[in-house]
């Protein structure tokens, strides 16, 4: 989970997203921030998230983008 | 041609586009665009609230195609078009299909970083469309202090109410184009003052300057700061800004839009601690606006 905090640190260095469960509801992302974390994802694990995908609900915490990954194959410890 | 309220539009193109009557129908519409696509593109980010506004008001549209989905939201004498599509080539094909561009007045906005826009503005222009205006977004860290003002005016900020709601919306239609700038209708000021997102400066009662917000966690997004022109250099918008700042203590970010010429306005929000993000909004026009 830390690679994936930093990894968010990296697109809004402002914030600390392990305090958080919520990060849209808690203003920390909104869609455009979105766009940008899911082009950081691609690029860093090599995977190509497909549109369906791109929604608020796999976006909310540590733990649902996590899950997201998982399904494209990437394991997060 | 058929007759919408404020704006006309060739029966052509009525025919083909259907009014969005839920947010289900939002929802199911941009599901269907994304569902396959690899190369999934949009310009089609609503906040929640102003998306129910707008169908609610019976103000969306759809047309749907093959690997694209539009949205078209009826403003007061033009459209907004949205897209979801599955690539850009998708979208460019579709555009081609769209009647409604070359009956009716229509503006896009395309937002991103700029480097990332330069193929996608070269698609629109290839299908109709123009540069019209551009804005970028500021950003403001709560690290940044409050600068000190040296003004103090001789009216006190209050919290919006009801009566202030139409002088709102005249000195926004009156101030700013609503092409590039999407002036928020009555309704939309209505909530926002029921909200107690507006802070307004009001001279002998008439309305001196005003500020609308919206605060969403730990960002804030600065939507308006303006002041009447019969009411500046007197310290009404150091002010509203300095209030707007200081109320909002659990802030850590505070965003703007701000159109990319109008440098007066960049100098006072650099002064109160903004700064360019990286984020741009190109408004594509297609020639039924005129420049």
């Amino acid at each position: 989970m830390n690679a994936l905090a930093e990894l968010l640190k990296g697109i809004r260095p402002e914030f600390d997203f392990t305090a958080s469960s919520n990060f849209i509801a808690d203003g920390m992302l909104d869609s455009f921030d979105m766009v940008t974390l899911v082009a950081t994802l691609d690029k860093t694990y090599g995977i190509s998230i497909e549109g369906v995908d791109i929604v608020p609900e796999h976006f909310q915490n540590l733990d649902t983008i996590a899950s997201l990954l998982k399904k494209y194959g990437v394991a997060i410890a | 041609m058929g007759k919408l309220t404020g704006i006309t539009c060739s029966s052509g193109s009525l025919n083909q586009m259907r009014m969005v009557r839920s947010m289900r129908e939002v929802e199911d519409a941009v599901n269907q665009a994304r569902n396959g696509a690899k190369e999934y593109c949009t310009n089609f980010f609503p906040n929640a609230s102003k998306l129910e506004g707008w169908v609610g008001h019976g103000e969306m549209f759809c047309d749907e195609h093959e690997g694209t989905i539009f949205f078209l939201r009826r403003d007061s004498n033009f459209w907004h078009l949205f897209y979801c599509a599955a690539s850009q080539p998708a979208l460019q094909q579709n555009l081609a299909s769209l009647p409604l561009l070359a009956t009716d007045p229509v503006v896009m906005d395309v937002v991103g970083k700029k480097a990332e826009l330069a193929g996608l503005t070269s698609l629109l222009k290839r299908s109709g469309f123009r540069h019209y205006q551009s804005l970028f977004r500021m950003t403001r860290l709560t690290a940044a202090a409050i600068p000190p003002t040296k003004m103090t005016p001789n009216t006190e900020i209050a919290i919006a109410g009801q009566r202030d709601c139409q002088p709102i919306h005249d000195l926004l239609v009156r101030t700013f184009d609503s092409r590039a700038e999407q002036i928020p209708p009555l309704y939309e000021i209505e909530a926002a003052v029921a909200a107690a997102r507006i802070r307004v400066i009001r001279n002998a009662e008439k309305l001196a300057g005003l500020l609308f917000f919206e605060t969403q966690g730990v960002s804030s997004l600065l939507r308006y700061w303006l002041v009447d022109p019969g009411f500046r250099a007197q310290g009404v918008g150091s002010a509203l800004m300095r209030c707007y700042l200081a109320e909002q203590p659990s802030v850590r970010r505070f965003l703007l839009w701000v159109v990319a010429s109008n440098s007066e306005a960049i100098k006072k929000y650099e002064h109160y601690g903004f700064n360019p993000d990286g984020l741009v909004d190109y408004v594509m026009a297609n020639d039924k606006i005129r420049p």
